[in-house]
């Protein structure tokens, strides 16, 4: 009966009609026990337990990380089924065959105990599980298809101008052409007339390319340029050493901060643990990555183990460094500290270290000349609210105009970061 | 005449790229005018030089490997960094020892009780840590449905009745070891912000 409804009620398109024959097979499948109701009550009722208890382990129809669930009731009993969701793990421990197969199917990872449902709160699940979503797949399939469609169309500026650019080339060589024509009709004109030979000898003239390429005018403007050229060149060369804006190093696994930081918004701190904490923001370690990569494998569900993933789990399992490429070098003869940037001035790292989280491959954003620290610490006001520390300080610079900034407090001090 | 000035723009423009390439890009990190003020003579923890010949050409060590090798050829890798001496204690500020009960002791661990007294303040920096910590896989509001933790699967919703009554105690030992799907996050956060996250999971995420 199912069936005849969401036929009914949803529109008709190819993908509804895949899955409606994929119910068929689905229903011919798993007959639930009679004693499991079918109630709209009771299904509503299992939904709601459903998505607070058993959702992030447990799909209806697929496996997911605990096994699919619709059917649960013709495999086993009711009350099997109630005692594994009550206490998986007693049922296990007291040896009972298909508790302790199932356990070991999905990798020795228990259940948690659920001994606060009462007995109808049991029995709704077990309604939810049975009959309830029997289209919510479909449901989201189509959902994504939507949202895809709607996030297109944003690139028709760019397009535009190369039209406009093109359309006015082709107008400025047309008014060329036709300049080009008045000329020559104007001379044959003027050859018809009666002219003296001065004046002839004007209209008739040559353009004489040869004779500009070597007037000194032209020669002393040209060699002025190339002096000039050639002189910004090397400036900008020179102030370029010791500067490594730009510097992008290919790293020993391709990790990308895209993915990471951008996608799945993973904070800048959960694995630059020492940010908030010392000098250095410290590259993470191995067991780190290996908190999601020991389930995460390959990237956006494909199958198999992804090569760059594999380097994490080979230095794991031989216990050797990941050599990373270090990207921002200061100077040995400067100091500079996160915490106290970081946790204390509550600086984004953003702010230095550039869009990090739509980075591909990270590159050193900003230039960390001495100049770009001290243009900070002058423009960069104290958040002196609620911190008794600089009652003082705020008291002693109240004369002064400008508000209290970072100069003001020994930011310009050479031994600050000279030491 | 010509054919020399000519020569002379040729050159100083060569000289000009040649210092356009100083510049870095891609793999080429650039150069220095000081090389020895930029490298470090003493062992760096995060910035090692592997390269023996490195800086060779103003090498004045005996060993007569390059200036800037600062690698520590005694330990296993060369490497700079090394863990703690087994059996040692850190100093910390806050004097928590560390934590020795291990990862199946999470019985034993349930008696534990939460050593940073409850303020605003530290509700506050639990509130931050939780967002750098725990919401990639728990989401924010601690529903289980943080964008990795659904590639991952199978993350606790905090809110879920199998967990809503835990004591603090089994919270700050699953964080500090994890269970189940979830990794041990003990080397990433001192104990003392755990307790921090402890108390603002049990204050604002399991509030009833």
């Amino acid at each position: 009966m199912s069936i005849k409804r969401s036929l009914l009620s949803v529109p008709l398109r190819i993908s509804t009609l895949a899955m409606v024959l994929f119910l068929m097979i689905g229903a011919q499948a798993f007959a639930a026990h009679p004693d499991v109701s079918d109630s709209e009550e009771a299904i509503a009722a299992g939904k709601t337990l459903f998505n607070a208890n058993c959702k992030t382990c447990h799909k209806l129809d697929q496996k997911y990380t605990g096994p699919a669930l619709r059917g649960v009731t013709e495999r086993r009993t009711i009350d099997w089924a109630k005692n594994f969701i009550k206490n998986s793990s007693a049922l296990i421990a007291s040896g009972d065959a298909q508790a302790v197969a199932i356990y070991k199917e999905f990798n020795n990872l228990a259940m948690p105990s659920h001994t606060f449902l009462s007995d109808t709160d049991l029995e709704n699940l077990l309604s939810y599980i049975e009959y309830g979503d029997k289209g919510s797949s479909d449901a989201e399939a189509s959902a994504g298809e939507g949202s895809e469609a709607s996030s297109g169309g944003s690139g028709v500026p760019s397009e535009y101008l190369t039209i406009i650019i093109s359309v006015m080339v082709v107008v400025l060589l047309l008014i060329l052409i036709v300049l080009g024509l008045i000329i020559s009709v104007l001379t044959k004109y003027l050859n018809n007339q009666n002219l003296d030979e001065d004046e002839k000898e004007f209209i008739n003239q040559k353009f004489d390319f040869g004779k500009i390429l070597k007037s000194d005018a032209f020669v002393i403007i040209v060699t002025a340029l190339v002096i000039a050229l050639v002189a910004k060149t090397a400036i900008d060369g020179l102030y370029s050493v010791g500067i490594q804006q730009g510097y992008a190093p290919k790293q020993p696994i391709a990790f990308s901060h895209q993915l990471h930081a951008g996608q799945y918004e993973i904070e800048c701190q959960y694995c630059h643990t020492g940010v908030e904490l010392g000098k250095s923001a410290n590259i993470p370690s191995a067991n780190i990555c290996m908190n999601c990569h020991t389930h995460i494998q390959n990237v956006e569900g494909k199958d198999g183990i992804s090569p760059e993933i594999q380097k994490i789990y080979n230095a794991v399992e031989n216990n050797e460094p990941i050599e990373w490429v270090r990207i921002h070098n200061l100077p040995d003869l400067a100091y500079f500290n996160h915490a106290q940037h970081v946790a204390v001035g509550g600086i984004d790292c953003q702010t230095c270290h550039g869009q990090i989280q739509e980075m591909e491959v990270v590159h050193q954003h900003s230039s960390l000349t001495m100049g770009w620290c001290i243009d900070c610490h002058r423009q960069t006001n104290i958040n002196t609210a609620g911190n008794e520390y600089y009652d003082k300080l705020v008291q002693l610079h109240s004369d002064s105009k400008n508000a209290l900034k970072v100069k003001d407090i020994g930011g310009l001090e050479c031994a600050k970061c000279h030491y | 005449m010509k054919l020399i000035r000519s020569i002379y723009v040729i050159a100083t423009a060569g000289v000009a790229l040649g210092f356009a390439s100083c510049s870095a890009s891609g793999d080429h990190p650039g150069y220095e005018y000081a090389p020895q003020m930029y490298n470090s003579v003493a062992y760096e923890p995060l910035t090692q030089i592997v390269n023996e010949d490195e800086g060779k050409w103003v090498s004045t060590r005996e060993d007569e490997k390059g200036e800037f090798f600062n690698s520590n050829i005694n330990n296993p890798h060369r490497m700079n960094m090394r863990e703690p001496v087994a059996n040692t204690v850190p100093r910390t500020k806050d004097g928590l020892l560390p934590y020795r009960l291990k990862a199946f002791e999470l019985e034993k661990a349930a008696e534990l009780e939460n050593p940073v007294e409850l303020t605003d303040e530290v509700l506050e920096d639990g509130r931050l840590l939780f967002l750098q910590y725990c919401k990639a896989c728990h989401g924010i509001n601690g529903e289980g449905d943080g964008l990795a933790g659904e590639v991952i699967g199978g993350v606790a919703n905090l809110k879920g009745g199998a967990y809503v009554d835990l004591p603090e105690g089994h919270i700050f030992h699953v964080i500090m070891k994890g269970k189940g799907r979830m990794g041990a996050h003990g080397t990433q956060i001192p104990q003392e912000r755990i307790w921090k996250i402890v108390h603002y999971v049990k204050q604002e995420i399991q509030k009833q």
